[in-house]
């Protein structure tokens, strides 16, 4: 499936075992349209996008969106239908360009805390700790207005209200509870907090660490004013200070979001994202 | 086959922010199940099966049916056990048209209301007002107007109601295909002519044009009521519902666990008999149903409401 690709073309796949994957298909293909009226200097690409269930079809995507749902759910279906493994040499192995949203940031991150009894699979790939349903349950999901500046950095001036702030939902959501640094190996400290689950480490393929270094996490969104948008006291307490409230962050290819861009319409995450595979892409096509 | 739900849609005559929230969960729940369960012992080995969210009740509809009475919103201290069991959403049900009931299982919290017909009715007429809750509702339907009018009031998501603690998916079956038929139909009207259906099945006008538009419900919609095996879940997935809800098919089955992980791996792989054939294999005894064609309309649960 892989052979026969022209230079320009790109495959990009929405894991759909579970949850909102139709949601980012619809918002990827509203991007490409974007792209393809904007595009005049980079390579024009031809986008297909499809829906990833099996390790053949995951095996024929250039790059990777793993979607909002329950992750617990996302994670067992994976397992069960032996794609844990696809997906982490897919991360981690050959570091292809990989976005998760809410249940997908979680998936991807090295540390979860919060998770059901008896832990869950991560499949890895960011070095940070979220915390799962960090804001409590859906009567406290909510909508707040981000200034992301990684978009206004995006060839802004082609895109119309690019400075707009975003209109960011959260539902039932994580967040990025702390960046950890980056390890030869497992999360082996994080593991011996109470109640933490890790990703298993798998090394990065030697032909691609010559061309992507890993580096740290970069901090991409953060969310202000997070305490005036909670409505229950109860809630406010249990912020940590020393937390902060990342909700976006980035490292080598990955990039997790912790509310859900493919609610609202908003195809400005999207476009950029694709901006981001294609300049991927080329410094992998041609090293 | 089924039609994506637009990431934008209205669904509601008063559409706001809350709104988005609400439909958004049931969005993150799509190609799913949701599995009835009356105990934490119970949550437990849903979530372990990989439910996306669990249904806390005092009884799986088959067992209302069985023991008669009157069936009642359960009592909030057992579902707060299976909320603190369990970090997937608990939904709960209401009585339909009991407004209290509904208070009480927001204030405790829990993720999404089910104002259910599984349960006796407590009002011969009304529905909850659902939009001035925060907490979202999921309600049942048979056909496109009473789809349209629960979403009218303010559900953030539809099931069809099928027959409840049965077994049998005939219902369920019936009311898909009459939703799907009626919306198909409804999409090749003029405006004049969605007028008088708006009239004939008793649906708003604007919410009716939108669905015939989208060609489906503007909300996500669940399978429910009669699910039993995993070749009934990819059945319903398969005529275009977003996922499923299992009753009583679950836990009156001989091995629940493993019937619980097959039919979630059954909505994941709905469209791959080869995944669907494995899965089926060796699931033990199914809940032993009664058929929906045997029963006299007065025993049916989808009669109630309107």
């Amino acid at each position: 499936m892989t052979v026969n690709k022209g230079k320009g073309d790109v495959t990009v796949g929405v894991l759909a075992l579970q949850g909102a994957f139709s949601e980012h298909i619809q918002l990827l293909r509203q991007a490409a349209e974007i792209l393809a009226d904007k595009h005049t200097t980079l390579v024009r690409r031809r986008w297909t996008f499809i829906e990833v269930r099996t390790e053949l079809e995951l095996s024929s995507c250039d790059a990777l969106i793993i979607p909002g749902g329950e992750s617990t759910a996302i994670s067992l279906v994976a397992q069960r239908s032996n794609m844990l493994e696809p997906l982490r040499d897919f991360v981690k192995v050959s570091r292809k360009p990989t976005w998760g949203t809410c249940a997908g940031l979680i998936l991807l991150a090295e540390s979860a805390n919060r998770t059901k009894k008896g832990g869950q699979e991560l499949i890895g790939g960011l070095d940070v700790r979220v915390n799962r349903n960090h804001f409590g349950r859906q009567i406290e999901s909510f909508q707040a207005n981000l200034d992301l500046p990684f978009l206004s950095k995006a060839n802004g001036n082609d895109f119309v209200g690019t400075n707009e702030p975003f209109k960011a939902i959260f539902i039932r959501a994580p967040i990025v509870e702390r960046l950890l640094p980056n390890v030869n190996g497992e999360q082996i400290e994080q593991a011996t907090i109470e109640e933490t689950v890790i990703a298993p480490s798998r090394s990065m393929d030697e032909t691609v660490r010559k061309i992507i270094n890993i580096g740290e996490v970069e901090v991409m969104g953060i969310l202000p004013g997070r305490a005036a948008a909670l409505k229950h006291d109860g809630t406010k307490e249990k912020l940590d200070a020393e937390a902060g409230d990342i909700i976006a962050v980035r490292q080598a290819n990955v990039f997790g979001t912790s509310f859900h861009p493919e609610l609202t319409g908003d195809a400005r995450i999207h476009v950029w994202w694709l901006e981001q595979v294609s300049e991927a892409l080329n410094r992998r096509r041609s090293p | 086959m089924a039609t994506s739900l637009p990431t934008q849609t209205n669904g509601s005559a008063n559409h706001d922010d809350s709104f988005t929230q609400k439909t958004g969960l049931a969005r993150m729940l799509k190609g799913g199940v949701i599995m009835d369960v009356v105990n934490a012992e119970q949550a437990r080995i849903a979530e372990e099966a990989g439910a996306v969210a669990v249904m806390a009740l005092e009884r799986v509809p088959a067992d209302i049916r069985a023991q008669g009475g009157v069936a009642r919103m359960s009592d909030p201290k057992m579902i707060k056990e299976i909320m603190e069991t369990v970090t997937i959403p608990v939904m709960a049900k209401a009585r339909i048209g009991h407004f209290v009931e509904c208070q009480i299982l927001e204030a405790i919290g829990v993720d999404y209301i089910d104002e259910s017909e599984v349960l006796t009715p407590a009002d011969h007429a009304h529905h909850v007002e659902k939009h001035p809750f925060s907490v979202p509702f999921v309600c049942g339907c048979r056909n496109l107007g009473e789809a349209l009018r629960r979403i009218s009031e303010g559900a953030a998501m539809i099931r069809t109601k099928g027959e409840a603690g049965t077994g049998d998916v005939i219902e369920a079956v019936r009311h898909m295909r009459t939703v799907t038929a009626e919306i198909k139909r409804a999409g090749s009207m003029s405006d004049a002519e969605l007028r008088i259906l708006a009239k004939d099945i008793q649906a708003p006008y604007e919410l009716l044009k939108e669905t015939a538009k989208l060609g489906r419900l503007p909300v996500v919609n669940f399978a429910a009521g009669g699910i039993a095996t995993p070749a009934d879940a990819a059945l319903m997935m398969q005529l275009g519902c977003d996922g499923v809800f299992v009753g009583s098919g679950i836990f009156k089955s001989g091995d629940a666990a493993k019937r619980a992980k097959a039919i979630v791996q059954a909505v994941t792989h709905y469209n791959d008999p080869k995944v669907l054939a494995a899965v089926s294999e060796d699931l033990g005894v199914a809940m032993v149903g009664i058929n929906c064609g045997s029963m006299d309309s007065s025993e049916k649960m989808s009669g109630r409401g309107w």
